[in-house]
């Protein structure tokens, strides 16, 4: 037995040594006339880790809404979230792990796209290329990419000044922004100061605002057909313009797009809902940041953001009834913060968030006037250690956040805390304004 | 529809407006020192300004979006390289979306390629701070270095204008015949500091240190881009005491604190010191930058 052993070594052994020296050529590529690790594009990963300590039982978080914001979750459940926002447990939270890749494809286009992993998924965010060489200021980008709506939902979670979106963008948008599939024509006038034009045309599948895919319910007495795909179209113009150390950036949107969302119509035994109308969302935004000098500066931004939704509601009860009635949202709210960086690695802020209206029209009888001035407190400290690195602590007292258990909205007041680490490693490119 | 129709006309308008100009080639340039090299060059036939502010840490400039704009017009773009922009330049240029001044376009020039940089780092971690792959960035704090830039100037504005070319090489003999006399009043007065040992905020001039055989003791950073700890200002000090350093060579952008406290301690002179055009007041101009280095470091 045993020299059979020692003669199957010897055996082995010059295929050992084969592989050896097959591993050695493949270290040393430079020989090869073939070879291509030069044009392996900028890879980066960005891991976004926190403690999260709050009032709430991850239960009671999980089932405080905004009232009549969201219409369903499920289009979360596509960006492989797991129907959870950031830090969306108590203890610690593994928010993401972003991979991004970028690079020239060759003289008329760039390539850029972002995977989010999560601990059960994988999700592609962003997926898109940009035109090079378009002449007269004209840019046109294509794919799946984060809309250039406002002025945070075009930006990274990571490169936002609070670890959260604001109340106004998560009512309207949900909790990955408007995120879609389309095209973006972009147009830069050839000023001194910076006016810029654009255009997007969505596929329009964002679960909050928009939706297109038709349904009926399960005895067919209701069937809402398909929208026609493309479904949303956004606008912006935005104008920026420096005052000696003072720089000024205003923005307006608007996006509108028909609105399809089913809940559950479909289900046969349980309650459910069903949408059918269209909505139309404006925006405006301010940013001033005064900059004493290159690491100390202090910035003033805000958005308003305004929705109004005309829809059919279909309602089920458990007995597969299904009731049809008409139902207006007008809705709007707005964040405002101060950042205030007084030396090179610190930041210090304050936010607050108020969701000022929220009216219904409806004609069904057992609908109760939801809410209205929701609000939240944020404070937040920041220490970053270099440019990749970033330990961030903050507070939010939130209002905002309803049950329905029973009749009508109970108001859920939350306290939190989030430390947030926020790393980079690999091709992390600059950021822009 | 009325309305749509109407803001159409608004970009119609500007580009209409903005026809009107033309013929000055537009140079845009990522810091003053490259704007002062190109006007020596241009004079009053090239239209140029620089993006960063001289007072600026030239590492960390904030990119507004009116920069987007400059950019979107110019006719060339001059930047310093080696790294040093890359941690604002690229989506300012990616949003300008301006063909002409791509990377491999003939509106894009980088100075650093005229230049052999020297502290090349043979493995690149962050662990060893914010180092740049390529070398020292700051080569242009060596005045014998500035020849090659300006001349590759001249050669860029001949070649996307050549009906000036006679003017520009004119305005370029007359400029490098000042230079070369200046260049010899500057190693007059740098020679009295051959042979001493300074210590350094950041390494911003180990060009004009190794030019005039000064010998760098020691920098306030731990690393580059960390700011000074006091484990690391209790070395520096030991590093003083051994080598009788006289001078620490100070931007005028870092905190002073660190070097204030060795100062108090050990009665070693601050040199606060320009890093590029508009730095400090009496840089206002190449000439006068390097005028003022001199004149702050033998004083």
């Amino acid at each position: 037995m045993q020299k059979g052993i020692l003669l199957l070594c010897l055996l082995l052994m010059p295929a050992l040594a084969a592989a050896q020296t097959e591993e050695k050529e493949i270290a040393a590529p430079a020989g090869s006339p073939f070879n291509q690790t030069k044009f392996v594009p900028d890879i980066a990963l960005i891991l976004d880790f926190s403690y999260v300590h709050r009032n709430l039982s991850d239960e009671q978080y999980r089932t405080s809404k905004l009232p009549e914001a969201t219409n369903t979750l499920d289009e979360d459940k596509t960006h492989g979230k797991d129907n959870a926002d950031l830090n969306s447990h108590r203890g610690f939270n593994l928010n993401y792990a972003e991979l991004t890749f970028s690079s020239v494809v060759d003289p008329y286009f760039n390539l850029f796209a972002n995977c989010e992993l999560t601990e059960t998924g994988f999700a592609l965010e962003e997926a898109y290329f940009t035109t090079r060489r378009l002449p007269a200021g004209f840019q046109l980008k294509a794919g799946k990419f984060l809309s250039g709506f406002g002025r945070i939902n075009e930006q990274h979670t990571h490169y936002w000044d609070f670890a959260d979106r604001p109340l106004n963008y998560l009512s309207f948008f949900g909790i990955s922004g408007l995120n879609e599939k389309g095209a973006q024509l972009l147009w830069l006038a050839p000023m001194d100061t910076y006016l810029q034009f654009g255009l997007e045309v969505l596929q329009g599948e964002n679960g909050s605002s928009f939706g297109s895919h038709g349904y009926n319910d399960v005895d067919k007495t209701v069937t809402v057909k398909t929208a026609g795909e493309p479904n949303a179209y956004v606008g912006f113009i935005r104008n920026s313009f420096d005052i000696g150390n003072l720089t000024v950036l205003i923005s307006a949107s608007g996006a509108g797009g028909k609105c399809r969302v089913n809940s559950g119509l479909d289900t046969r035994g349980e309650e459910g809902y069903a949408l059918h109308g269209s909505t139309l969302v404006g925006g405006g935004s301010l940013l001033l940041k005064y900059q004493w000098d290159s690491t100390r500066s202090i910035s003033l931004q805000t958005e308003y953001l305004y929705r109004e939704m005309d829809a059919a509601r279909y309602q089920k009860d458990s007995a597969d009834q299904v009731a049809k009635y008409d139902l207006t949202r007008k809705q709007s709210g707005l964040y405002a913060q101060l950042v205030l960086k007084p030396l090179k690695r610190w930041r210090a802020g304050v936010r607050y968030d108020l969701m000022d209206r929220n009216r219904i029209q409806t004609d069904d009888p057992s609908a109760i006037a939801p809410p209205e001035g929701l609000c939240r407190y944020t404070g937040m400290l920041e220490f970053n250690p270099t440019e990749f690195s970033r330990l961030r602590a903050q507070y939010n007292y939130d209002r905002s956040k309803y049950t329905e258990d029973g009749p009508g909205y109970h108001l859920r007041p939350n306290h939190e805390v989030i430390l947030q680490f926020n790393l980079a490693i690999g091709a992390h490119g600059a950021h822009a304004f | 529809m009325l309305k749509l129709r109407h803001l159409l006309i608004i970009p119609l308008l500007i580009l209409l407006h903005s026809s009107a100009f033309a013929a000055k080639l537009r140079v845009i340039t990522t810091y003053p020192y490259i704007a002062s090299l190109v006007k020596q060059i241009g004079m009053d036939r090239v239209n140029v300004q620089s993006l960063a502010n001289g007072q600026w840490d030239p590492h960390v400039i904030i990119p507004k979006p009116s920069y987007i704009s400059k950019l979107r017009r110019a006719d060339l773009l001059v930047i310093n390289g080696a790294q040093m922009e890359i941690g604002w330049l690229p989506p300012i240029m990616q949003q300008a979306n301006n063909p002409k001044i791509l990377q491999e376009s003939a509106g894009f020039l980088d100075l650093s390629k005229q230049i052999k940089l020297i502290d090349v780092p043979r493995g690149v971690s962050r662990a060893e701070g914010d180092i740049h792959p390529d070398g020292n960035p700051h080569y242009y704090l060596d005045p014998y270095n500035i020849p090659p830039l300006y001349r590759a100037i001249l050669k860029k504005l001949c070649e996307l204008d050549s009906l000036n070319a006679e003017y520009y090489r004119a305005n370029y003999a007359q400029f490098d015949k000042d230079w070369k006399g200046r260049l010899k009043y500057w190693d007059g007065q740098m020679a009295k500091l051959k042979g001493t040992k300074v210590v350094e905020y950041h390494k911003n001039y180990d060009y004009l240190l190794r030019r005039y055989k000064i010998t760098l003791a020691a920098t306030l950073e731990p690393l580059p881009g960390i700011p000074p700890t006091s484990k690391h200002i209790e070395e520096v000090e030991q590093v003083i005491r051994r080598t009788k350093a006289p001078l620490i060579l100070h931007d005028v952008y870092n905190s002073d604190s660190a070097a204030r406290y060795l100062s108090g301690r050990l009665g070693i002179r601050i040199v606060k010191l320009p890093h590029d055009v508009g730095a400090v007041r009496e840089a206002e101009g190449i000439f006068t930058l390097f005028d003022e280095i001199v004149r702050r470091l033998t004083r």
